[in-house]
Order: C-alpha cells, then sequence, then structure tokens
C-alpha cells in the first residue's frame, strides 16, 4: 500500500515537472560525472538527515528532494543523479531538461574520470549552453597533496573549481549552497531562454513590428476608457 | 578463543575454504576444509558467506574470519563457476586507478565500489563524532600550485 503511493508521487512530480519548476522558488540542479566518482556521497554528506533518494528506475536516476531558504524565501531543490546511466557515456535529454545548474565530479585519484570531464561538459552544453556549471575534484582526503596542483579543466571553462571530500566533509556544504545560490540566479534570469527570444525578435520582419505598434495604440485607448 | 585463524583461502575442485589455525589450547597449527555445498553460479555470496559464519560446525573456527573476507572467497569460487580465471577475480578486487569503471557490469562495479567504501569510511568523519562541523570549509586558494601532470599531453583537452 505504501509503495503504492510512493509510485504515485513520483509520477506526480514528473506530470507536475515543468509546472513547478517554472515556479520561482523551485530548482533542479543535476549531478554528472563517472561511475563511482562519489555523486551519491556528496549527496548524501549534504543531505545528512534529510538523505532520502528516490530511485526512479523507469528513468536511471535517482531523485534528492531539499528546502532550504535564502533571505526570506523558501527554495525547493531537486537534486538529480545518475543512478548508473553514466556506464552509457551518455545521459539521456530529460535528463538536462529544464536544468538550472550543473556539478561536474571527478575522484582525484582517479585520471580517467578527470579526462571524461570533457565529454560530460560537451554533452551538457549541447543540451543547455549557458547553465551555471562546476567541476568538483572528490576524495581528496585519500590523498591530501593533491590540494596543491592545479587543474586546468575547470580554468580553461571558466568554471569554479571545488576541493572537497565527501568522507570528512571538506567543502561540500559550500559547494552545494553556492551552487543553489547560481542555480536560483540563473532561473530569476535565464540566459539561455533569453536567447531563444532574442533569436525570435530578430525574426520578426517589419510588418509585424506595424502590427505591434497598433496593438500598443489599442492598449492605450483602453488606458483612456479606464 | 579456542581457535586462532591464521590464514584462509580457496580450492575449486570441490568448491571448498581452507582455514589454518592454531588451537589454542595445544598451540598446534592445524588446517581446516569446509567443503562449500549447494553452491552455484547464481547463489547470493553474502547470504552464504553468512551462513557460513553462522555454522554450528564451523562457526567457532571462523570466529577471526570476518565475514566480509567469506563473501570474498565465495566469491573467488562463484567466479571460477562461472569460467573465470583467479587472476581475472582477483583483479575484481584490486583498485586500478587506470581502470575505466564506466565499462564494468553490476557486479564488477559492485566490488570496485566497495573497495572504495573501504578507503571512505577509514577517513568518514561522522555527525556524532567529537568536533564535527557539517559545513567545514578549506581555502585550498592559498597552498603553492602547480600544474597537475593529468593535464599535460592533452589532446585538445
Amino acid at each position: 500500500m505504501e509503495t503504492e503511493e510512493m509510485a504515485g508521487d513520483v509520477d506526480h512530480t514528473f506530470d507536475l515537472e515543468k509546472k513547478k519548476y517554472d515556479a520561482e522558488e523551485n530548482v533542479k540542479i543535476i549531478c554528472l560525472g563517472d561511475s563511482a566518482v562519489g555523486k551519491s556521497k556528496l549527496m548524501e554528506r549534504f543531505l545528512m538527515d534529510e538523505y532520502r533518494p528516490q530511485q526512479m528506475s523507469t528513468y536511471a536516476l535517482t531523485l534528492y528532494k531539499h528546502t532550504t531558504t535564502l533571505g526570506n524565501k523558501k527554495v525547493l531543490v531537486d537534486f538529480w543523479d545518475t543512478a548508473g546511466q553514466e556506464r552509457f557515456q551518455s545521459m539521456h535529454p530529460s535528463y538536462y531538461h529544464n536544468a538550472h545548474a550543473c556539478i561536474m565530479v571527478f575522484d582525484v585519484q582517479r585520471k580517467i574520470t578527470y579526462k571524461n570531464l570533457s565529454n560530460w561538459f560537451k554533452e551538457l552544453r549541447e543540451y543547455r549552453p549557458e547553465i551555471p556549471c562546476c567541476v568538483v575534484a572528490n576524495k581528496i582526503d585519500a590523498d591530501l597533496k593533491i590540494t596543491q596542483r592545479s587543474f586546468n579543466f575547470a580554468k580553461k571553462h571558466g568554471l569554479p573549481f571545488y576541493f572537497v571530500s565527501a568522507a570528512d566533509g571538506t567543502n561540500v556544504v559550500k559547494m552545494f549552497r553556492e551552487m543553489i545560490n547560481r542555480a536560483l540566479e540563473y532561473k530569476q534570469n535565464p540566459s539561455d531562454f533569453m536567447d531563444e527570444v532574442m533569436q525570435e525578435l530578430e525574426n520578426f520582419d517589419l510588418e509585424k513590428k506595424e502590427e505591434n505598434s497598433d496593438e500598443d495604440g489599442l492598449k492605450a485607448e483602453n488606458l483612456e476608457l479606464v | 578463543m579456542r581457535f586462532e585463524a591464521k590464514r584462509c583461502g580457496v580450492r575449486f575442485n570441490p568448491p571448498s575454504i581452507v582455514l589454518v589455525y592454531v588451537n589454542t589450547e595445544t598451540k598446534k597449527l592445524r588446517k581446516r576444509v569446509i567443503p562449500i555445498r549447494n553452491f552455484t553460479k547464481l547463489s547470493d555470496c553474502c547470504m552464504a558467506a553468512e551462513q557460513l559464519k553462522e555454522h554450528p560446525r564451523h562457526r567457532d573456527y571462523l570466529e577471526a574470519v570476518s565475514q566480509g573476507q567469506l563473501e570474498k572467497l565465495h566469491i573467488l569460487l562463484q567466479d571460477h563457476l562461472r569460467g573465470l580465471s583467479l587472476k581475472h577475480s582477483l583483479s575484481t578486487f584490486h583498485l586500478d586507478p587506470d581502470e575505466d569503471l564506466n565499462k564494468l557490469d553490476d557486479k564488477e562495479l559492485a566490488r570496485k565500489k566497495a573497495q572504495m567504501d573501504r578507503e571512505f569510511e577509514r577517513n568518514r568523519k561522522h555527525k556524532d563524532d567529537p568536533g564535527f562541523v557539517y559545513d567545514l570549509e578549506v581555502d585550498f586558494e592559498k597552498a603553492p600550485q602547480e600544474n597537475c601532470s593529468w593535464d599535460e599531453s592533452d589532446d585538445g583537452f
């Protein structure tokens, strides 16, 4: 009975997805990175007692819901985690759909996970050319000396970079809080959407502009009537 | 503890777990071969290990052997039944930093993750630990920065 209800909730969430993300206080943040870089461990460390993942096996993703307050505004954050889908070296387009920020993770003990960042970043930018993104170097607890190195990938793409450890907690909360802020900022000023609008506007011809001005005239008349 | 386990291993034919131990009363070094019965390619290694650990005839001997180790021995036996070489089987327990884990199947990935979890648990700070700080921040910007060799020889990376 309980599982049925839960399943119902999940479907409901998906149905309302579009509407929900249009509300100002809801953001979607996605995680990207290779298998076993510690994406879920990072979520777990940030959410602590709040950690209650919803496994959506049909979608091959894990969803974590988080509520926080910024200023006096309540913000609902949906974190999306890959749940093994990363094995295909690519994510389903719905994973990127309507995302407001992206956290890219690699494992400082495995070079290949760092090298693969460029593939993840490329795919991200195909779907979401402008959303805020950061690079997270995880597992620094295993080798603190690594923090004396600079990793060029983030710098090259102008992305914020964090040395973190999901095990001892170093910089995990800082990184998540900053990304939630950036996701909100992006949502309030979505440059991807603005790009589309600009393109639409450029396609307008002169006639349409005239129609627009007529409309303005009409509005003015109405105003006078009131 | 009447039996002090020294070493353990497997014998493939017939499938058995071999335990070398010292009888603390007689101080004698002994070997015990435990046949693993009704065990197939599809058996649950974790459960099999648990059952063996609790087995009335063997549990006293296995007191000092962790369930994790017994599980690993069962996995080695099972891999053999699945036709995998011992070398390959052992390599799945070893972390190779250059291996692309995206390419592994669920079972093998789970083994690698189990290895990583051990390292994770070693360094883990728990909420109840003294001095635990939820939003621990460390600024690494001040540290002298050398370029990482991972950025060398890069193919337009």
